[in-house]
């Protein structure tokens, strides 16, 4: 489904990323770990066409090159990214823009326009399954949430938008118990349709809830180790630097 | 009637067209007073509209005044000299030589006209609740509601037919917020106004519905000069909206309207504007020039005046909707959203004048400026030494798209009473990368992204219109700035 | 008043030892002055201070002859005590004493009456005033890599001798690279009456600091107007803090260029005003490049029939991407006879910039008066309180330790 050949990146002359490589097969959950500042976020902006890096190297989605797609084309593709810092967007209302952002890609794949009424019902279904409360979609785009409200707010437009390749960007840092069952359970939900996944996290404490296929080290910009779920475990208690 | 300069290829119309959906003009024969600025043509319209005396006498004072009165220059927009001996001041379809007495005997273009412009007179009378006066060029065309709002006292007509039918009020309050002596424009306004609406609402009567006028100029060469009064009697309230269209010329054309608001005790007024004349082209050839005097007078105790407006179109914008708390306790509200792009420039604000005790006033200004336009938000709030525990707040938001385009805010702040408070704050930035890229990730593309995130900016102004208007408005925000990402 | 300027540029400069060339300069100046008067309301800038009225009414006839043939003692009173410092002494608009000695010898340049070019003096006609008057032009120049060790005081002491007269001091400042000076200016007035128009002008080059403040404290009926021009380069900074008081009529307008990356400047300002006194602050601050930075903060406090002014414009080219600039005056108004006008303006043509400005102007906040008297204090106090926290604020904005305990005692102000 992903495929990436040695991708580098640079912003100005710090490079980030160095011959990153990575396939993604539908279906699969990846998981990313590695240390504060190895280029995790970078890969996921690039993933979902943030503009301001020196690319090279290749990326295919599908058989697509990746580069050749705007950031709105990757997610009508099916491409999302669930935001480290989602943002805050002052004025506009919750509701309205998942049902904007919705219907773009809806149309984009050809696919009819949800109206007001059909759309609230989604939005209903969705919000129940994952416990989020539902007034908080009249306010202003994650304006005056809490950092886990955020949070939930991504997998709920993830759950809606129902894409192909989710990518999580450390979705669990900060978030409590029950709010980390919810992210699983958003996850392991459009899972069963073998859609795929790349997470990005710090702690194993996520993959217990969400069993992944591979796990992955990163380490200045460079994929170092990689193996089944028990890397993870691995990881937990000797700490990325006991790792060769 | 002079048709549209035809030399145009087609195409370029097309692509006009496609820009600005109110650009048609209508073929209907038109009367016209000769071209220029004189005696005779004033006494031409007044004779045409059977004034009494005393309005001809007005209107021969303000050209007099006009005369010696000199065209402001202050203003940051420049604009080349207008010649008003080259211009017509009274046009009206030739089928309005007899004012039709109901919509059936009005002539079908104009119906069809009204219809393409979204106000289809007819059906308007019985779907929408609001009542709409029409205006085409110089005169109105009809009122719809009036039936319903004659139950309730309420005088809702053209201006013409008020000086005809209601001499007293017209007379007593013309004149009366925005002096004929005032400034050039409005001067001008008062010499050879031609049409334009009346509102009177009596005391203790809250206007069940939303009253409205739509503008269009549709002949060449033709200045519009409306005049606009509107009464709220004690402890009555009305809200009354405004929206303007103009056809697509090349050269440019002078919009020059009065509007004078007088809210007694306890009485409230709410008018909301939605401007959308034609801008000119991308390269800013043609366009109106819209010179708007707009004034409030809160007169009486516990009144309110608020004033909201959605400035998109016009090749110039230069106005301030004001208001003047005379009243104790009374309040001024002005809420505007203001767009520029390609070569459009605006000059807008307001004055807040405070000379009653306990006044409050609240300015939310939101421009944003793209293309090569320019944005200018120049306001008053004027405290006096009797205003004793008056308040003011005021928010200017400025939005810019690109480094070719300029936003200024310049306010005046003057506070002569110590136990008064006045809050300015301002600010200007620019829609941030991150942010378009979040709605980008959700699948919207950039234009739909910037259309999205500046009606977030502009969320506290839309909010102030009624319902029909908000959703109108909304969407030419986003179509406004077409065009000016990527 | 043409025929008296004329006569008094006579006989000014009948005995000067400058050359032909110089004196027609100067010639050019008044004769532009001539032509454009003192300003008034009619000029946007002065909407709010109409100079040539209150001249008239204050004053009356200038007169522009300054009689500088003699030198005047210099009362070793005027020093400020408790801190070490160099010195520049103005007696009546005369320079009577340059005093450098706590610096070295070969790091400060002082050069008299150097060639200033004539298209960047043509600022307004109170400086083109100055330019035809000013009797001398030095430029100090701080030599690269110095630091001025302690303060420079610049004196403008003026005594009885002199009234209805119009005085014109000039100082240019040139900072070469990485150097950094700290400039205090004492307003000493012991005359009446008089028109006092000072024009300052710094060229800041790279990496250069410097700090100036000015001080406006003694009571005195003189009318003064001051035109500051800053030029920045790359990576300079510039504080200046204007304590605006003493005076009857007192107007600073502050001109500031950004020219080069990184550069910044603050300008800080209290004007504390009161019987019939009216000052103003006008600020034009002008970024020019990218990533430049600019901070300002007025604070008024106003009683008895006093009225304050506050005008700042922030100016943001196309090309000064990355601007962050921001301004904010503030005004308590005690009586009902004052009177705060502002004028905060942006004009703004990049869209990568972070611009904002705000302003407030009311009277003291009674909850706060009442919550301090609850706790026993009477209502003077209360007020006194409050405005001392008022005024702490932009006092702390002071960078310099010493400059600001002499502010701080000068205005009575504890912590
Ligand atoms: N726009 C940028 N400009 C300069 N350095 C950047 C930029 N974005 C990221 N970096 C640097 O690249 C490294 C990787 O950052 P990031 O991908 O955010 O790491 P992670 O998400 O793994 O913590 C960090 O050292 C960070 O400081
Ligand atoms: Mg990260």
């Amino acid at each position: 489904m992903l495929k990436i050949n040695n991708l580098n990146a640079k912003v100005g002359e710090k490079s980030i990323l160095n011959d990153f490589s990575l396939d993604i097969k539908p279906g699969e959950v990846h998981a990313i770990m590695g240390p504060n500042g190895s280029g995790k976020s970078t890969l996921s902006n690039i993933l979902s066409g943030k503009k301001g890096y020196d690319v090279s190297g290749e990326i295919k989605f599908e058989g697509i090159d990746l580069f050749s797609l705007e950031t709105e084309e990757r997610a009508h593709k099916g491409i999302f990214l669930a935001f480290q810092y989602p943002l805050e967007i002052p004025g506009v209302n919750t509701n309205i823009f998942l049902k904007t952002s919705l219907n773009a890609i809806r149309k984009a794949r050809g696919e009819n326009e949800l109206d007001a009424l059909e759309f609230l019902k989604l939005v209903k279904q969705k919000s129940k399954e994952l416990k989020f409360d539902e007034e908080k979609l009249n306010r202003q785009l994650n304006v005056g949430f809490s950092g886990g409200e955020k949070k939930k707010n991504e997998i709920l437009q993830m759950s809606i938008l129902n894409p192909k390749l989710s990518i999580l960007d450390e979705t669990d840092s900060g978030l409590d118990i029950d709010a980390l069952k919810t992210v699983a359970q958003g996850v392991n939900a459009l899972r069963k349709k073998n859609n795929s996944f790349l997470i990005i996290t710090h702690y194993q404490r996520l993959l217990d809830y969400i069993k992944p296929d591979h796990v992955h080290v990163l380490m200045n910009g460079k994929i170092t180790k990689s193996g089944g779920p028990d890397l993870a475990l691995e990881l937990e208690k000797k700490g990325y630097e006991g790792l060769n | 009637m002079k048709t549209e300069s035809s030399q145009n290829s087609r195409e370029k119309e097309i692509e006009k067209l496609k820009k600005y959906k109110y650009g048609f003009s209508t073929d209907i024969e038109n009367i016209k007073a000769p071209k220029g600025l004189n005696e005779e043509v004033i006494r031409f319209i007044s004779n045409i509209k059977k004034e009494p005396k005393w309005l001809l006498d007005w209107r021969l004072k303000a050209y007099q005044r006009l005369k010696v009165l000199k065209e402001p220059n202050w203003q940051k927009p420049k604009y080349p000299k207008i010649n008003y001996q080259d211009l017509y001041y009274y046009s009206a379809p030739k089928s309005f030589k007899e004012k039709p007495k109901s919509l059936d005997e009005l002539d079908p273009k104009l119906l069809e006209t009204y219809k393409k412009l979204g106000i289809p007179l007819q059906e308007q009378k019985r779907l929408n609740n609001i009542a709409v006066d029409a205006v085409f060029d110089s005169v109105s065309v009809a009122t719809t509601f009036k039936d319903k709002l004659t139950e309730k006292g309420i005088i809702f007509c053209s201006i013409s037919e008020a000086i005809q039918k209601h001499p007293e009020l017209v007379r007593k309050y013309l004149g009366s917020v925005i002096p004929l002596t005032d400034h050039f424009f409005a001067t001008l306004n008062s010499a050879v106004f031609t049409d334009g609406s009346f509102v009177y609402v009596p005391p203790g009567v809250r206007c069940p519905m939303e009253l409205s006028t739509y503008f269009r100029i549709n002949a060449s060469d033709t200045g519009q000069f409306e005049r606009t009064l509107i009464i709220a009697d004690k402890g009555s309230y009305v809200s009354y909206l405004e929206g303007c269209t103009a056809p697509m010329r090349d050269e440019n054309q002078l919009h020059a309207a009065n509007v004078e608001l007088i809210a007694l005790d306890d009485a409230e007024i709410k008018y909301s504007t939605v401007q959308n004349w034609y801008p000119g082209d991308k390269d800013g050839k043609g366009g109106i020039y819209n010179f708007v005097t707009k004034r409030g007078l809160c007169k009486g105790k516990n009144s309110k005046i608020s004033w909201t407006q959605v400035e998109t179109g016009s090749a110039i914008t230069w106005k301030y909707p004001s208001c003047i708390l005379k009243g104790d306790n009374s309040i001024g509200e002005f809420y505007s959203i203001a767009i520029t792009n390609n070569h459009q420039k605006a000059d807008t604000g307001t004055k807040m004048i405070h000379l009653g005790k306990n006044t409050k006033s609240k300015i939310i200004s939101k421009g944003i400026s793209a293309g090569f336009s320019d944005m200018t938000y120049r306001g008053l709030v004027d405290i006096s030494k009797k205003a004793d525990n008056s308040r003011n707040y005021t928010q200017c938001d400025s939005l810019l798209m690109g480094n070719k385009c300029g936003a200024h805010t310049v306010p005046y702040i003057k506070n002569k009473n110590s136990g008064s408070n006045l809050a300015h704050e301002a600010t200007t930035s620019k829609i941030s990368e991150e942010q378009l890229h979040y709605c980008q990730q959700r699948g919207l593309n950039s234009e739909e992204a910037v259309g999205l995130i500046v009606n977030g900016f502009c969320k506290e102004v839309l909010q102030q219109l009624p319902m029909e208007f908000a959703v109108e408005a909304q969407k030419l925000v986003g179509i406004s700035l077409e065009g000016s990402v990527g | 008043m043409e025929k008296q300027l004329i006569k008094d540029f006579e006989k000014s400069f009948k005995n000067s030892n400058l050359d032909s060339e110089k004196i027609n300069l100067k010639k050019e100046f008044l004769n532009k002055f001539i032509k454009e008067g003192l300003p008034g309301k009619n000029l946007e800038n002065w909407k709010f201070s109409d100079l040539s009225k209150i001249i008239k009414t204050e004053i009356g006839d200038l007169s522009f002859y300054n009689d500088i043939s003699s030198p005047n003692k210099i009362d070793p009173s005027i020093y400020l005590k408790g801190m070490e410092h160099n010195s520049i002494v103005f007696i009546n608009g005369r320079v009577e004493k340059i005093n450098l000695k706590f610096e070295e010898i070969d790091k400060v340049e002082i050069s008299e009456d150097f060639q200033s070019d004539k298209t960047s003096l043509d600022i307004n006609s109170l400086v083109n005033l100055n330019s035809a008057f000013a009797e001398k032009n030095f430029l100090l120049t701080v030599k690269e890599n110095y630091s001025f060790k302690k303060p420079l005081v610049v004196y403008h002491y003026t005594n009885k001798k002199i009234k209805s007269q119009n005085l014109n001091l000039r100082l240019n400042f040139e900072l070469e690279k990485n150097t950094s000076l700290k400039l205090i200016d004492v307003l000493d007035d012991f005359s009446e009456k008089n028109f006092i128009n000072t024009f300052y002008s710094f060229k800041l080059n790279e990496d250069a600091i410097l700090k100036n403040y000015k001080l406006d404290i003694k009571n005195n009926s003189n009318i003064k107007y001051s035109f500051t021009n800053f030029e920045q380069e790359k990576n300079s900074l510039s504080e200046t803090f204007i304590l605006s008081s003493g005076s009857d009529f007192n107007k600073n307008e502050i001109n500031c260029n950004l020219n080069g990356n990184y550069s910044s400047a603050f300008v800080n300002g209290i004007l504390s005003l009161n019987k019939k006194k009216h000052h103003e602050i006008r600020t034009n601050v002008n970024h020019l490049t990218e990533s430049t930075k600019s901070y300002q903060l007025i604070k008024s406090v106003l009683e008895n029939n006093a009225r304050a002014v506050y005008q700042g414009k922030i100016f943001v080219s196309s090309d000064a991407q990355k601007t962050d600039g921001y301004q904010l005056s503030k005004a308590i108004l005690l009586e009902d006879t004052t009177e705060f006008n502002a004028k905060p303006e942006l004009e703004i043509y990049a869209d990568d910039v972070k611009c904002s400005h705000g302003s407030a102007s009311g009277s003291l906040n009674e909850n706060s008066i009442f919550y301090i008297m609850s706790r026993g204090l009477n209502y003077k106090q209360a007020k006194e309180l409050l405005i001392n926290g008022f005024l702490l604020d932009v006092i702390n904005k002071i960078t310099d330790e010493d400059v600001k305990n002499l502010i701080k005692t000068m205005i009575g102000i504890k912590e």
